[in-house]
């Protein structure tokens, strides 16, 4: 047992010692100011994405019509018949899956970047995309039928596809127990670029095909009420846990892996853990969503700027920005030139590329 | 105050316990609601003969569903023949689309949204434009189509709610809107009939009766479908005499101008051209959708090059002639290069027999004045 | 009184052996100098007793206790390590890279207690880095940079502290502000001190003993007057050298022979 000999201090500036000491811990007051902003920044994006749409309801109508779901209350105003399926049956699912999709697809950027070291790292990183477009496409395709739940063939063929490729890359960088990252990499990169060849090819052979799968890689919401809601929540909770308890472990692997495993991590677990919870979620939202993307790049480089690299707080304060920034580029997707809708891809890309610029013209900052 | 990462765990695992007993809760069941029930089918045996197609067709018409004995499928009436159908302007109706899915209505629709150009066209040539109430963004023809209010176009995903805001009793989508568009407008509680991905003349006939039906129009379609026919039999019969089939070539798309996209065998341009007396010079390609390089063009020598692509791609026959390697060919040798409206060909319906017209004119001008 | 032994450790990368019969005991409180040519396996014997490098023969103990089959954990509680290259991330400030040493004495479940505060507050005052502990590591400098490192090697509270290379990269100030540190740090909190250095006259000033490594086996260990003698550094290093008497203390200089 090490004696830990700290120096003897008389009791009078231990106080201070104390207070200086716990100095280290981060702030809670400017942690909590920075939460409580993105939160209060999610709500406003909620409100506005369930007030505003390509059909104008009034947001009188909106409470109105949510209190008498919940309680019964008959409204004194009738409200077209219409009105209730749009709000509960259109926009609140939409509303909720864009904020899901947005929480996972951050998350699991800020997860990539930590973990890969690199700030261009994003949630499709080792083969996501790439494996959830061929599963799509070859479901459209050849038009597989609707299975049980009354699902449609194409988010579950997405899913499927995510996880083999994914699978595919890790087991071709492991060596021993190990999973070098810079192998990682490029696995993901080789297999990634032969699934997205096959996948043109199949695209090619079919006009019809085509079409479908270009509109799905899109991405953007693409209907069927609370369902896909209902079932990529267990995905989200479980990746979201396993990476928060995962993410002091992360912050010790910024230092070279090295140092990380001197320090006590298991560091071949914690990767594999990471890249597991991180695939999970970005799959199941990308099964139903497309691929969206710079979500996951955009949401954590930010909040990195504003709050600091830990990631104990990045990851959840990412999810969270991650939320309010998808519903609101998908507000704007579907209002701005109605009744056509633009894909979502298109408008976090438009808000990406000047964020880069800025990002770059910040680096002289570092914030890695 | 969450600092430490078990307080964010107990967060999580707190938010999770939330959402879930929400999702069980009544509170959740009520605000996710049940869809507006579909208009259902009230009764009984209507014994009019509602017009039908054979029944190996996809669309088959039967009669209300409560009586036990088998449907009668009555077969299509011979197009000389005018029907004995009532014009039921009331009564329930019940038809299969082309998705398999069974769809009633208990009147003719009188509120449409129609999710393609070729089922706006159809509802005109029925007489039938005023219940259009909703229209897809390529509706251009008739030109006062313009003035019905557009639901956007379905890339990526259809607009459920413009659609719903109409509050439409039919919406009609085409064999290009994606099944699970189709479902989910279904699961919104909207009634919707999917007209088929046609194939060839047979498919749009199909259509256009199911689509009498649904609006209440039998008389007309057939009447329609009839001329469309008669049509079709006479440029049948003029080019039945004729010697020379000239090789046509069709351009659908030539961003890449030496691998330019073509109609191969099969296609519906394919089955004009045969029909107007022509050989279509794409039949060598192995898809109904395909590319055909210029060496193959070249060796296929046409005599007529028709513009497709002048529709989508504004093409001119200057700029074909201006194109290297293609100075070799007949019909450019011969100023045989012609701009076309590919929409006259594209679109499954009425309009497509004037397409295979202004064809057979380009092809066989000396029969076709 | 704890002690590390390694007795007979042998360890290599994949088929090559570096180390072979390495033998070596270190006292508490006693700083030991691991001197020798390049690729004679001194950073290769930091990472066996770290445990990044399994060996392949031999054991360590510490206290008696069997440190190479120790979960990773735990031997992150007995052992630290200040490496040679150190590459900090940029943007965490000093106090979070200081916590992290706190890393092995912390559940899955834990944040950073007070006394967990409080033992890095007392590592950062001991390499007196304590008025940077806002500052982001990005922006110190070299020795600052290293101090850094130190105090987060000691707030892992370890019994053996491993150092490989602390001089490199530092200015004459800095070289010997470490290396006072250092010894000043085994003597206060006993600790059992194995650093590598390039500098012979630095090993023979601020180590209480020397072990000579050539060729991944140790040719010399003892006292700096014993082991370095003018013949035998000569052979290991290939170079003729000669020893002199430091004018100003009892211990050897090395010069070359400079012809």
């Amino acid at each position: 047992m090490s004696e830990a000999i700290t120096n003897p201090v008389p009791a009078a500036a231990r106080t201070e010692v104390i207070d200086r000491a716990d100095r280290l811990r981060p702030s809670p007051r400017r942690g909590l100011g920075l939460a409580a902003a993105t939160v209060a920044a999610l709500l406003v994006a909620a409100l506005l994405a369930v007030v505003i749409g390509s059909v104008a309801i009034p947001p009188g109508a909106v409470l109105a019509l949510v209190l008498e779901r919940l309680t019964g209350l008959r409204s004194a105003v009738a409200y077209p018949p219409a009105y209730a399926t749009i709000l509960f049956d259109i926009r609140l699912p939409r509303v909720t899956l864009m904020a899901l999709t947005g929480a996972a697809l951050a998350a699991a950027g800020a997860s990539y970047q930590g973990l890969f070291r690199n700030p261009l790292a994003d949630p499709y990183l080792v083969g996501v995309a790439a494996g959830a477009g061929l599963g799509a496409t070859l479901a459209l395709v050849f038009n597989l039928p609707s299975t049980f739940v009354g699902l449609s063939a194409v988010p579950i063929s997405a899913f499927v596809g995510a996880l083999l490729t994914v699978g595919l890359v890790v087991l071709s960088a492991r060596v021993g127990g190990s999973m070098p990252i810079s192998t990682t990499l490029l696995a993901g990169v080789a297999i990634g670029s032969f699934a997205s060849a096959f996948t043109t090819f199949i695209m090619l052979r079919s006009p019809d095909g085509l079409r479908r799968s270009f509109n799905w890689m899109l991405g953007g919401y693409a209907g069927g009420g609370w369902d896909p809601v209902l079932i990529i929540l267990p995905y989200l909770v479980v990746g979201m846990a396993a990476v928060q308890l995962n993410a002091r472990a992360l912050n010790v692997l910024q230092l070279d892996e090295e140092q990380a495993r001197q320090l006590g991590i298991n560091v071949d677990r914690v990767k594999l853990v990471l890249v597991v919870a991180a695939t999970l979620m970005t799959a199941a939202v990308v099964a139903f969503g497309g691929l969206i993307g710079f979500v996951g790049l955009i949401v954590p480089h930010s909040l990195r700027l504003l709050g600091g690299p830990d990631y104990r707080r990045l990851i959840p304060l990412s999810a969270i920005g991650g939320a309010a920034f998808l519903i609101l580029a998908d507000l704007v997707a579907r209002t701005v030139v109605a009744p056509q809708e633009l894909p979502v891809g298109v408008v976090t890309a438009i808000a990406g590329a000047p964020f880069f610029v800025f990002l770059l013209r910040r680096l002289k900052r570092s914030v890695f | 105050m969450l600092r430490q990462p078990r307080h964010w765990m107990m967060t999580f695992a707190l938010a999770a316990c939330l959402v879930l007993a929400g999702c069980a809760s009544p509170a959740t069941v009520a605000l996710t609601g049940t869809p507006v029930p579909p208009a259902t089918v009230t009764a009984p045996a209507a014994t009019q003969a509602a017009p039908a197609a054979t029944a190996a067709a996809p669309v088959t018409a039967t009669t209300a569903a409560s009586t036990s004995t088998a449907a009668p499928t009555a077969t299509l009436p011979p197009p000389t023949a005018t029907t004995a159908a009532t014009t039921a302007a009331s009564g329930p109706i019940t038809l299969t689309d082309s998705l398999g899915r069974v769809v009633t209505l208990a009147a003719p629709a009188q509120h449409v949204v129609t999710l393609a150009p070729s089922n706006t066209e159809i509802l005109y040539a029925l007489g039938a434009g005023s219940v259009l109430a909703g229209r897809d963004d390529f509706s251009d023809y008739p030109p006062e189509v313009t003035q019905v209010p557009s639901i956007g176009n379905e890339s990526p995903h259809v607009n459920a709610e413009a659609i719903v805001a109409l509050h439409p009793d039919l919406v009609l989508a085409a064999g290009i809107t994606s099944p699970d568009d189709v479902a989910q407008l279904a699961k919104l509680g909207l009634t919707v009939y999917a007209t088929s991905n046609a194939a060839n003349l047979d498919d749009i006939y199909k259509d256009i009766q199911a689509v009498g039906v649904l609006v209440g129009k039998m008389d007309a379609a057939s009447k329609l479908v009839a001329s469309m026919q008669d049509q079709v039999a006479a440029v049948k019969a003029k080019t039945a005499s004729v010697t020379t089939h000239p090789v046509v070539y069709y351009e659908l798309d030539a961003t890449d101008p030496s691998k330019p996209w073509t109609a191969g065998p099969g296609s519906f341009v394919d089955q004009l051209i045969t029909l107007s007396g022509g050989t279509n010079a794409g039949d060598i390609a192995k898809d109904q959708y395909a590319q055909i390089s210029l060496e193959q063009l070249v060796s296929q020598n046409p005599d007529i090059i028709v513009l497709g692509s002048a529709t989508f791609g504004g093409q001119t026959p200057a700029m074909v002639a201006a194109r290297p390697g293609w100075q070799s060919i007949k019909a450019v040798k011969n100023n045989m290069v012609f701009a076309f409206d590919d929409n006259l060909v594209s679109r499954p319906g009425p309009r497509i027999i004037v397409g295979l017209e202004k064809l057979a004119a380009l092809i066989h001008p000396e029969l076709f004045k | 009184m704890s002690s590390l032994e390694l007795i007979s450790l042998a360890a290599g990368y994949g088929p090559r052996p570096i180390l072979r019969d390495v033998s070596l005991s270190v006292a508490g409180g006693e700083v030991l100098a691991l001197a020798g040519p390049n690729g004679a396996g001194k950073s290769t014997l930091i990472r066996v007793i770290s445990g990044v490098l399994p060996a392949t023969a031999g054991q360590a103990r510490l206290d008696g206790a069997d440190l190479l089959r120790l979960p990773a954990g735990q031997r992150a509680r007995r052992v630290a390590v200040v490496p040679q290259m150190i590459h900090l991330p940029d943007a965490y400030t000093v106090g979070e890279i200081v916590l992290m040493g706190r890393s092995p004495h912390l559940g899955l479940w834990s944040g950073e207690s007070r006394h967990d505060c409080e033992v890095a507050w007392g590592a950062m005052r001991a390499t007196h880095v304590e008025e940077l502990s806002e500052r982001r590591v990005g922006e110190l400098s070299g020795g600052e940079q290293q101090r850094v490192v130190l105090a987060r090697a000691l707030a892992q509270e370890p019994q053996v502290l491993l150092l490989d290379e602390p001089t490199a990269h530092l200015d004459l100030k800095h070289q010997v502000g470490v290396l006072e540190l250092v010894r000043g740090l085994a003597q206060e909190r006993n600790l059992i001190v194995l650093m590598t250095l390039h500098d012979l006259n630095q090993a023979a000033l601020y180590a209480d003993r020397v072990a000579l490594l050539q060729q991944g086996q140790i040719v010399a260990q003892g006292s700096a007057n014993d082991v370095f003698r003018s013949e035998l550094l000569s052979r290991v290093y290939g170079v003729p050298v000669t020893v002199s008497r430091h004018p100003l203390r009892d211990v050897p200089v090395v010069l070359p022979d400079g012809k």
